[in-house]
Formats: structure tokens, C-alpha cells, sequence
């Protein structure tokens, strides 16, 4: 009787059970005839942008009340572990707001939606295609495939404090005419005195930095055959980490307590004039504007020339989840959020670089104020960065980039020996991806 | 109550008919409390021992199979495993140590007669009041190189030149996290040990002060060997909540700068999440699990032999 009992019990509860999972299952496939809401993941942080990300997906929803569309807020911090759980669990965000170097492992991973043939020409045509070639990548079973929207870029300039310069007569550089990095090197020199600097360089995380500016000497720092990826560091990789390197250690033209600080971290000693040139992405001229104590007169210089002014780009962008209900629905409103008057509102509010030609020569992208001239202008060294094609370039980046690049520039090995490591175990690492 | 005294009164060869049925009606009592015991608990355990002799991947397009014990060897040749071990055992056996003098430091000063005593006892507890995450926002502050008030406090006392970025240098993050560590689990230590001092009978301390015998030498040969059940027991169960410890190191640090504060549970964490390796991370976890039972094994064992 009691065990009868029991068993009726138990079989209920996997009654229950079941029922549970397979109604999990079968909500699929949303007809067009109702209203379907997405889920918009966005990591815009600064104030501005979140205004801008917020206004555009208001108008969208007040003109679409047929797809509405519901912003959820991200992080830059942990968006990748987040991501990685959500599309595990089957229940990702329909629209994913990221960056190229994220995508390429996700897209070999099946995670994200090909938007090949989803998009409208006028957006295609719009965007040029460099930047579509750092969304492009394998679909991890042979076939390429388009997985997002490059929307915003950022090239490395250099902002400069104009009363220093001035003082010093040293040559202004326009677009047309840059600094080389041997000008850039002897300026230094010219600007370091009585107790100043002539430029810092903020290196907490020097990987990304180092890699997209050593394309101005050609250097890849990979060679990509096939879905085997291996590091290399030739002469033309050692031309930028020399250079720097030379500044803080040989030249004494570079403040080394910099070293250690993120981006933004050398502003408040950059402001009091400790040191005149800062090499920072385009966005900082934000803070700048905002922080700067009054009457603080600054430019923006344009990328170094080496053998080219080519940096390394990658792209923001916007994806859909493979998993999504509403892929169609969901390429729509991309589509919308990145026409061109919408990505000049997106530069303007994370004073970045638009991809949208259209929306580049708008007039406030080219203004002089705020250098917008010269950052809008860069966009057109930017090519696509070789380590998007790598497998397995995040580890690589956090195991032996980080750490070996890190104690290279604090002076604790030499040339040689991170040239040793970053081949050595950084194809090690490599290696794992390429099973 | 009743049931235990019954027991005891039972001879051993006449138990054996009533503990079948006793069993089976007890199983079916237990059996609402087991199932989610069973699902939540064990279910996931075993599965996370499965995936470690898998070669599970994250993605879509990934195929797992079994690949038998090729995850154990990679962990035991992996350079980057062992320096986070290493780093694992030297948080969690500082931590563990301090953690102690300093606990039972504490907890001597509060079972004296002091004044605000009540106040002070409370006081000690409000670190354990805080979630790890508060705990990591707010010691991040603390280290603040520019804002903190740790470097403001030094440099105004002329101990500091410089400001130092405590938690992204090199050689002083791990020691930096180190000492949060301790902070964070001085509460339960000292209340577990000023529960065990108060234990302690006072008559002993008169009879050592009768044979006139130093402070130092009551607490040596009274007070040591008297809490010693309470500090092997507190001890143990602190290394093992240490050497698991994740979310105040995560929140601190994220494992840097360059893996120096990378504990073994961080490793593994970014073995699944960032680098979805997922089957090398269930191989991570089987590991720490086997570390731990080591260490209770050791604990388990001394408990019995004293009972015994």
C-alpha cells in the first residue's frame, strides 16, 4: 500500500517533470501575427551613449509596435562569460551588441546567426569593406559567413598638449602629412625636460595596442593557414615594441611610472603637463573634453607613419543569436539602429569612428572641434586586424601576450626572450584550437 | 531522544528484523528531503566527474567524446595548472594561518573582561555580514592607487614615496589579496574559537596559578591543549572554504596582473567560460575535489581517533 503510494508519487513527479521540459521546448517559432519583443544586449557605458542607444531603440518601438524591442544593459567586463553561459543555456539575447575579436570565436562556434543575405544593400554599400572583412569569419565547418554589423572603430592617435608644443616649435602634423616614428621619437626628446616627459605610454593592457599599431612596420604577429594559426615575431614585429621600449629605456623620453595605468589613468598628469604627447584610442578625446581644468588647450595628432600608417581594426558591432525566435525580425532592427544618421548619433555619443560613409562625412564628424577632423580621417589607415583570424587568440592574449609584454616593457627581459615566448608558448596555446 | 536510548538498550542480534522495516519506512520519510538532495546536489557532482574524461567544448557544432584519462594527463604536464595550484596553495595556507593567529588573538582578547565587551563581539562580526562581491567592491577601493585610502593613509605618514597600484603589481597583488582573505574570514574563526575558550574550565587556570605558573606557560599547557578538537575543526574547514574561495578574488583582481592571484578555482573558470573548455575544467574541479577530501580525509580521521 505505502510503496504503491510511493511509486504514484513518483511517477507524478516525473510527470511534472517532463511536462515541464518539453513545454520548455516547443514555444518556438513565434508567428509573424503577434507582437514578438527582442532582446537588445547593448555595453554602450559612457552617458552619452547610453542616451543615444536608448533614444534609437524608443523610435524604433514607437514606429514598429509590431516588434518591440526591450533594452537590457550589458558590460564591457563580463559580457564573453555571460554570452558563453546564455548561449549554453539556449536563451540568448536576439540582438548582441560586441566587439570583432569576441565574434570570431563565437561564429566558429555556431553561436551566432550568418546575416549573409539578411541585410539590406543599402547598408551593405554603405559600410566599406574593410570594415565587413573584420566581421567576416569561418563558421567552424568550412564555410565564411558575415556575423555581425561592424557599427564603431577606434584608431590609435595621439592627443597632445598645444601650449607644450607650441613652445617647443616642433612641426603640427595633418593627416596628409604625419609624424613618422622617428619624428615622433626625436619630439619626444625635444619635450622631455625639467622634470616632464615628452609622452607616456599607458601599458596595463598593451596586447591589443602593441598588435594594431605594429602594422604600421607590416607586422602581423601571425601567419594564418587554413584554421591553423601560429605566432611569429619577426623583424617587422620588433620594430614597435623596440621603439617603445627604446623611449622609456634608451631616450628617457617616456615616463615609465605610466607603465602600469590604463588608458584613461595618465589624463590627470597629462593635464598638470608631466608629460606633452599621449597615445591613446580616439575615444579619450571625450574625457579630455569633459576633465580638462580650464583654458587646458590640446590637439589631436594623427596615427604615426612608419612603412604605412596601417593600423589594426577592429569593429563594435551587432549580432544575432543563432538561437534567436526572430532572426528576421531581429536583422530588421539592426538594420534600423545602424542606418547612417543613427551611427552618427552612436560615434558622437562614444566618440568613436562611425563605419557608415554616409555618416562619416556628416558635418559634425568632420568638424575641427574636439579633432573630430583628424579622428575621422583615421578611419581610413584602419584595416583589418590579423589576429581576428586566430583561434584561440583571447587565451593566447591573457596566458603569454599579457604577462611577457608586460615584464618587456617593465624592463625585465629582454627583445629576445619575449620574442621567444610569445612563439614558444604562444603556439602551444595555438595548438589546442587547431585540433 | 527515545529512540536513541531504546538502541542502546537493544542487544546487537536481535536489531537486525526491526532495522528492515525501520530502513524502509525511513527511506520513504527521507525521500521528499533526498530527491532534491539527489537532484541538485549529486546529479550535478556526477556529471561534472563525467565531463572531466570528456572532451566536451562550448559551441554549437562541438562533438564530445570520451577520451579516458587524456584530461588528467594534460592537467599534470600543464605549466599554467600548476603555477595556479601553487598560487592556490600559498592563499589558502596563508590566508588559513593568518586567519588563525590573528582569529585567536581576538578571540583571546574579547573572552577577558573588558569593557564594551558585548559591542566589541559584535563588531567582529560584521565582516561576515557582507557578501564576498561588497567585500571585493569595497577593498578595491581601499587599493585604489589614486583615490584609495590606503596610499593616502602611507604617504601622509611618509611611508610612501609613490603611489603604489596594490592590486596590479606584480609582486605585491597576491600578499594585498592575501590580507583581504584574512580579513574577510577573521569572523567565524574568532566566534568559533571564543566558543571553544569559554569551554575551557576555569578550574585548570586556578590550579596553574596555584603551581605558579607564567601566562605564557597557562596558555601553552592549558588553553592550546584544551581548544585543540575546536582548532583542528576550525582550521581544516577554513583551508577548505580557502581553497575554494572565488568570488572575492574574482571581484578583486579577475586573477591578474599576469595570473599572479590566479587561484585554482579562477582557472577554472576560465577554462570553461572564457576558453570553453569545458571537460578540462570539469578535470580542474575533479582535482581540487580530490585535494579537499585529502584534507577532510586528514581531518575525518583525527576526529575519529579522538572519539575513538
Amino acid at each position: 500500500m505505502r510503496t504503491r503510494t510511493a511509486l504514484a508519487v513518483a511517477a507524478a513527479a516525473v510527470a511534472v517533470l517532463t511536462a515541464g521540459c518539453s513545454s520548455g521546448g516547443a514555444t518556438g517559432g513565434g508567428t509573424p501575427a503577434e507582437p514578438v519583443t527582442l532582446k537588445f544586449l547593448s555595453l554602450a557605458w559612457q552617458k552619452e551613449s547610453i542616451a543615444a542607444n536608448k533614444e534609437i531603440v524608443a523610435e524604433w518601438n514607437k514606429a514598429n509596435p509590431r516588434t518591440q524591442v526591450e533594452y537590457v544593459q550589458g558590460s564591457w567586463d563580463n559580457v564573453n562569460d555571460q554570452l558563453v553561459t546564455s548561449f549554453e543555456g539556449g536563451d540568448p539575447p536576439d540582438v548582441i551588441h560586441d566587439d570583432s575579436p569576441a565574434l570570431a570565436g563565437f561564429a566558429s562556434r555556431g553561436y551566432l546567426m550568418d546575416l549573409t543575405g539578411k541585410l539590406p544593400a543599402e547598408l551593405k554599400s554603405d559600410i566599406p569593406q574593410p570594415a565587413w572583412d573584420t566581421v567576416t569569419f569561418g563558421d567552424g565547418k568550412g564555410g565564411q559567413g558575415v556575423y555581425g554589423v561592424p557599427f564603431l572603430q577606434e584608431s590609435q592617435v595621439i592627443i597632445g598638449n598645444k601650449k607644450l608644443l607650441d613652445a617647443a616649435k616642433v612641426r603640427i602634423p595633418t593627416p596628409e602629412t604625419p609624424w613618422t616614428w622617428d619624428e615622433f621619437a626625436q619630439i619626444s626628446k625635444k619635450l622631455t625636460k625639467g622634470g616632464a616627459f615628452g609622452t607616456a605610454w599607458p601599458l596595463k593592457s598593451p596586447v591589443n595596442k602593441v598588435l594594431n599599431l605594429g602594422l604600421n612596420f607590416g607586422g602581423t604577429f601571425f601567419t594564418v593557414d587554413g584554421t591553423k594559426a601560429t605566432v611569429k615575431v619577426g623583424p617587422e614585429e620588433r620594430e614597435v615594441l623596440q621603439r617603445i621600449h627604446d623611449q622609456l629605456y634608451k631616450d628617457k623620453s617616456a615616463d615609465p611610472s605610466a607603465l602600469g595605468m590604463g588608458t584613461a589613468d595618465p589624463l590627470p598628469g597629462f593635464y598638470a603637463g608631466k608629460y606633452a604627447l599621449l597615445p591613446a584610442g580616439v575615444y579619450l578625446r571625450q574625457q579630455v573634453v569633459e576633465q580638462a581644468p580650464p583654458g587646458f588647450e590640446w590637439i589631436t595628432i594623427p596615427p604615426l607613419k612608419g612603412t604605412s600608417s596601417d593600423q589594426g581594426a577592429t569593429s563594435q558591432t551587432l549580432s544575432v543569436a543563432a538561437d534567436s525566435k526572430y532572426p528576421d525580425q531581429s536583422a530588421a532592427f539592426i538594420s534600423y539602429f545602424l542606418g547612417s544618421a543613427n551611427q552618427a548619433k552612436l560615434a558622437r555619443g562614444d566618440w568613436l569612428l562611425p563605419t557608415s560613409t554616409k555618416a562619416a562625412s556628416d558635418p559634425s564628424m568632420t568638424t575641427k572641434e574636439n579633432g573630430w577632423d583628424v579622428a575621422t580621417a583615421s578611419a581610413k589607415n584602419l584595416v583589418v586586424a590579423p589576429y581576428l583570424r586566430v583561434n584561440g587568440f583571447d587565451e593566447w592574449k591573457t596566458k603569454v601576450a599579457t604577462p611577457a609584454l608586460q615584464q618587456y616593457f617593465a624592463n625585465k627581459i629582454t627583445l629576445d626572450q619575449v620574442a621567444a615566448t610569445l612563439v614558444g608558448e604562444g603556439d602551444k596555446v595555438l595548438e589546442r584550437y587547431s585540433k | 531522544m527515545t529512540l536513541t536510548a531504546e538502541r542502546t538498550r537493544t542487544p546487537p542480534a536481535r536489531r537486525t528484523p526491526r532495522t528492515g522495516r525501520q530502513g524502509r519506512e525511513t527511506l520513504i520519510l527521507m525521500l521528499p528531503a533526498l530527491v532534491p538532495v539527489l537532484v541538485f546536489s549529486v546529479g550535478p557532482l556526477l556529471y561534472g566527474v563525467f565531463l572531466a574524461f570528456t572532451d566536451a567544448r562550448s559551441g554549437r557544432n562541438a562533438e564530445t567524446s570520451f577520451v579516458g584519462l587524456a584530461n588528467f594527463g594534460d592537467l599534470l604536464t600543464d605549466g599554467d595548472f600548476w603555477a595556479s595550484f601553487r598560487i592556490g596553495m600559498i592563499w589558502a595556507v596563508s590566508v588559513t594561518v593568518l586567519q588563525f593567529a590573528a582569529s585567536l588573538g581576538l578571540a583571546l582578547l574579547l573572552n577577558e573582561n573588558l569593557r564594551f565587551r558585548a559591542f566589541a563581539r559584535v563588531l567582529v562580526l560584521v565582516p561576515w555580514a557582507m557578501p564576498p562581491v561588497v567585500i571585493g567592491l569595497m577593498w578595491r577601493l581601499v587599493y585604489h592607487p589614486n583615490a584609495g585610502i590606503l596610499n593616502s593613509v602611507l604617504t601622509d605618514l611618509g611611508l610612501l614615496s609613490h603611489d603604489v597600484d596594490w592590486l596590479n603589481d606584480f609582486s605585491v597583488a597576491l600578499p594585498a589579496v592575501i590580507v583581504v582573505g584574512v580579513w574577510t574570514g577573521m569572523p567565524q574563526t574568532t566566534v568559533v574559537l571564543l566558543a571553544g575558550l569559554q569551554g575551557v574550565p576555569k578550574e585548570l587556570y586556578e590550579a596553574g596559578h596555584m603551581d605558579g605558573a607564567s601566562t605564557w606557560r597557562r596558555f601553552w599547557n592549558i588553553t592550546l591543549p584544551q581548544l585543540r578538537p575546536v582548532i583542528v575543526t576550525i582550521t581544516s574547514l577554513d583551508f577548505v572554504w580557502n581553497i575554494n574561495q572565488f568570488g572575492l578574488v574574482y571581484v578583486l583582481t579577475q586573477g591578474g596582473p599576469g595570473g599572479q592571484t590566479r587561484l585554482p578555482m579562477l582557472f577554472a573558470y576560465e577554462e570553461a567560460f572564457r576558453y570553453g573548455f569545458f571537460g578540462y575544467a570539469a578535470t580542474l574541479g575533479v582535482a581540487i575535489v580530490i585535494v579537499v577530501l585529502a584534507v577532510l580525509g586528514v581531518y575525518l580521521w583525527r576526529q575519529m581517533r579522538e572519539v575513538g
